[in-house]
């Protein structure tokens, strides 16, 4: 069996490099959303890879197992639920942004962003 | 008064680059008193390097001053390169974060 | 009374929460809204010093290696957190006191947010939990998106968006490096994180543990403004309605002084940490400023001067003794101060005159002398004029640096405050001595009394702190000594 934290980690390495590139070169705002919500996702994965624990058991302590035997394989628990709080975290973001692009998308009638999200103090100009 | 007048010429192009209206005196001053600004403190900050080496801060900041002085005028190129477009604001958000990450994963160590 | 150490955040949380829940009953809105921003400065003034666990778990000892071990969220409450809470606590209620009285008709997700804003810097300074800092520095983010958003100024939306679009870069950055701290010390709590560090049980000249630093640094860039991000920053407060900006830029160094100190207790032991808060600060400062002066809107104009500051307090960080951190977070209260008054100020001239080009502008001296005079004032405190509390921080941000061996960077501390002030006093001709133009209407439009109340106790802070500065500096020192 292959070694599954790395593989996890490799994945995670992944998803932020893949984000980080839509982030620059790609200019459709819908996109560059969903390359930025890889760089959250792949940052999740991460953490969650640091409580993986190679043959351990989910750390949930039933009515008659040994404390001691637990204690040494369970998974460790606190990165699951740090990652919970900041996948929420995420989904509120995403959900402003968007809700962000919807307007400008009706002001504008294009998602590019060259044009959305262009210099503005060009625009503002001074009116006589 | 030749360097006014050039300060003065950038300025006009400047402002029907960006904003059209009118040139004032103000205008003018600020960004002649920016262009000093720039100029001094960068090289100023350049003398900080003598804390790594005498030498090579002596080097850095003449040869810092002299591209400075013979580049005038910086403000116009500053400012577009900080204008608030988000590819700009984007590519140099990243440029430094690759810069930090790279040069403390490899030279964290050397200060 | 440490119950009330929890509150400080509970109570604007909930607040929020009640009036976006009821806000349709307007007049109950407004009496409920103006009770609890009256009660925000003055509970961190009851409140007692100390620690308040959540839940009640107290810290335990790990016999196996000798470690005190923290399972609760713990909040910490010293004169620090004191003034500073203070501080945000007076300004959130002036900035909604000026709300309420500029519409008959509130707008409860505003307020909302307002409240919301001030519960996540609230939590922010006062926890010890690296992790619980990042939810509420999340929060924050999306608050202070909405009071971009809220505003009525032109492409308000498309500076949110962009504001939201880096911090998508800028806070998930942050939270890899407090994995990487998760991964290394198997904890987020601050304390246990820097007892593992100074004991020695990671290895502090590991790449891992360097790369978290750079990571969380990105992280504290972007919440702070510093380059590349000050021209974001610059423009989100530009675009807010003034009273909000006033708050925004209070949000703002909070959660820059918030980071800052809980990586300063992390990473302190490397030299290299210092070299970089340094490099940022100084560069922070050269562009803020050479950019303001080449600004003709003066809110974006103050923007930039406002980030240009925030190089003062990273500069007094990064030198890392006693002194200069102390320096350092006195001149953050004081750019609270001193900001906040300047916004309210030149909110209070769109208000009257619907114009934020310097161009248009002159002559407004004789039409609103009050706010002419408070604002010289408060411009003069920015620029470090005596006997102004500018000064007081400034000039023991010089004496830090020189004590310290760099007197290059005193040099261009004292260039910044020059520029800062020629920057200020070429606005203020512009706007207030020079000739009045032609075109430019003035006629029955006046200042709202809650702008001139709201500057008028600002400025009595201002000049307060810049007569008795030990009152809050000796306090701060000693909290300094503390971390050290």
């Amino acid at each position: 069996m292959a070694n599954v934290q790395l593989v996890i980690l490799l994945t995670s390495v992944a998803l932020v490099v893949i984000g980080l590139y839509s982030a620059i070169f790609i200019d459709n705002i819908i996109k560059k959303i969903i390359g930025i919500s890889f760089i959250e996702e792949g940052v999740n994965l991460f953490i969650v890879a640091i409580g993986y624990k190679a043959g351990g058991v989910v750390p949930i302590l039933m009515p008659g197992m040994d404390t001691s035997w637990f204690a040494s394989n369970a998974a460790y628990p606190l990165p699951f639920g740090l990652v919970l709080t900041s996948i929420v975290i995420g989904a509120s973001t995403l959900a402003v942004m968007l809700a962000l692009v919807m307007v400008l998308y009706r002001r504008y009638g294009t998602l590019s962003t060259k044009v959305m999200l262009a210099d503005t103090s060009k625009k503002e100009e001074y009116d006589e | 008064m030749k360097l006014y007048d050039q300060i003065f010429n950038v300025v006009k192009q400047f402002r029907k680059l960006f904003s059209p209206g009118p040139v004032t005196n103000a205008d003018v001053s600020g960004s002649l008193t920016a262009e000093i600004f720039l100029i001094v403190s960068l090289v100023l900050s350049a003398i900080l390097l003598r804390h790594v080496n005498v030498l090579l801060a002596g080097i850095f900041t003449l040869i810092l001053a002299i591209v400075l002085i013979y580049s005038i005028p910086l403000i116009p190129k500053f400012k577009i390169e900080q204008e608030d477009s988000l590819e700009k604001m984007l590519f140099y958000a990243i440029i430094t974060l690759a810069l930090i990450a790279v040069f403390m994963y490899w030279g964290g160590n050397l200060v | 009374m440490n119950e009330l150490i929890p509150l400080m955040v509970i109570v604007p949380l909930m607040a929020a929460l009640l009036i976006s829940a009821f806000s349709k009953f307007n007049t109950v809105t407004k009496i409920f809204a103006f009770v609890v921003a009256i009660c925000l400065p003055i509970i961190p003034l009851l409140s007692n010093y100390g620690l308040h666990y959540f839940g009640g778990y107290e810290p335990m000892i790990n016999d196996a290696v000798k470690m005190m071990y923290h399972p609760a969220i713990t909040y910490s409450f010293t004169f620090l957190q004191q003034i500073f809470i203070g501080a945000v606590g007076l300004l959130t209620f002036l900035v909604i006191f000026i709300y309420l009285t500029k519409y008959r008709k509130v707008s409860g997700p505003y307020l909302f947010l307002l409240f919301l804003g001030t519960a996540a810097v609230t939590a922010m300074i006062l926890t010890d939990d690296i992790f619980h800092m990042f939810v509420f520095f999340e929060i924050l983010a999306l608050a202070q998106v909405g009071i971009v958003a809220a505003s009525s100024i032109d492409y308000s939306y498309e500076m949110a968006l962009k504001y939201m679009v880096l911090g998508s870069i800028g806070s998930p950055m942050m939270l890899l490096g407090i994995g990487f701290l998760l991964a290394l010390t198997g904890s987020v709590n601050v304390t246990d994180i820097a007892a593992a560090v100074h004991n020695g049980l990671v290895d502090a000249t590991s790449p891992v543990f360097l790369l978290s630093l750079a990571l969380i640094f990105f992280g504290w860039l972007y919440a702070s403004g510093l380059p590349p991000f000050h021209t974001i920053k610059s423009g989100i407060y530009s675009k807010a309605e003034p009273h909000g900006a006033a708050l925004l830029q209070s949000f703002t160094v909070i959660s820059m002084i918030s980071i800052v100190l809980i990586m300063f207790r992390i990473y302190a032991s490397l030299p290299i940490f210092e070299v970089l808060i340094v490099f940022f600060s100084i560069l922070a400062m050269i562009l803020g400023v050479s950019l303001a002066l080449t600004q003709t809107d003066f809110r974006r104009m103050i923007g930039f001067l406002a980030v240009g500051e925030l190089g003062f307090i990273g500069l007094g960080i990064g030198l890392g003794t006693n002194f200069s951190i102390t320096a350092g977070l006195f001149q953050a209260l004081n750019e609270i101060v001193i900001t906040a008054l300047l916004f309210i100020g030149f909110g209070a001239i769109v208000n009257a005159t619907n114009e934020v080009d310097t161009r248009k502008l002159g002559g407004l001296l004789a039409y609103h002398p009050k706010v002419a005079i408070m604002l010289l004032i408060g411009g003069l405190a920015m620029a470090g004029v005596p006997p102004l509390s500018g000064f007081q921080s400034k000039l023991m941000l010089v004496q830090a640096s020189l004590s310290c061996g760099f007197p290059e960077i005193s040099i261009l501390a004292i260039m910044v405050s020059i520029a800062t002030f020629v920057v200020f006093v070429k606005t203020y001709y512009t706007m207030f001595l020079k000739p009045k133009p032609n075109d430019l209407e003035l006629e029955g439009k006046d200042v709202p009394r809650a702008m001139i109340f709201a500057m008028g106790v600002l400025l009595i802070i201002v000049i307060l702190l810049g007569i008795f500065p030990d009152v809050v500096t000796n306090g701060i020192s000693n909290f300094v000594g503390g971390i050290l």
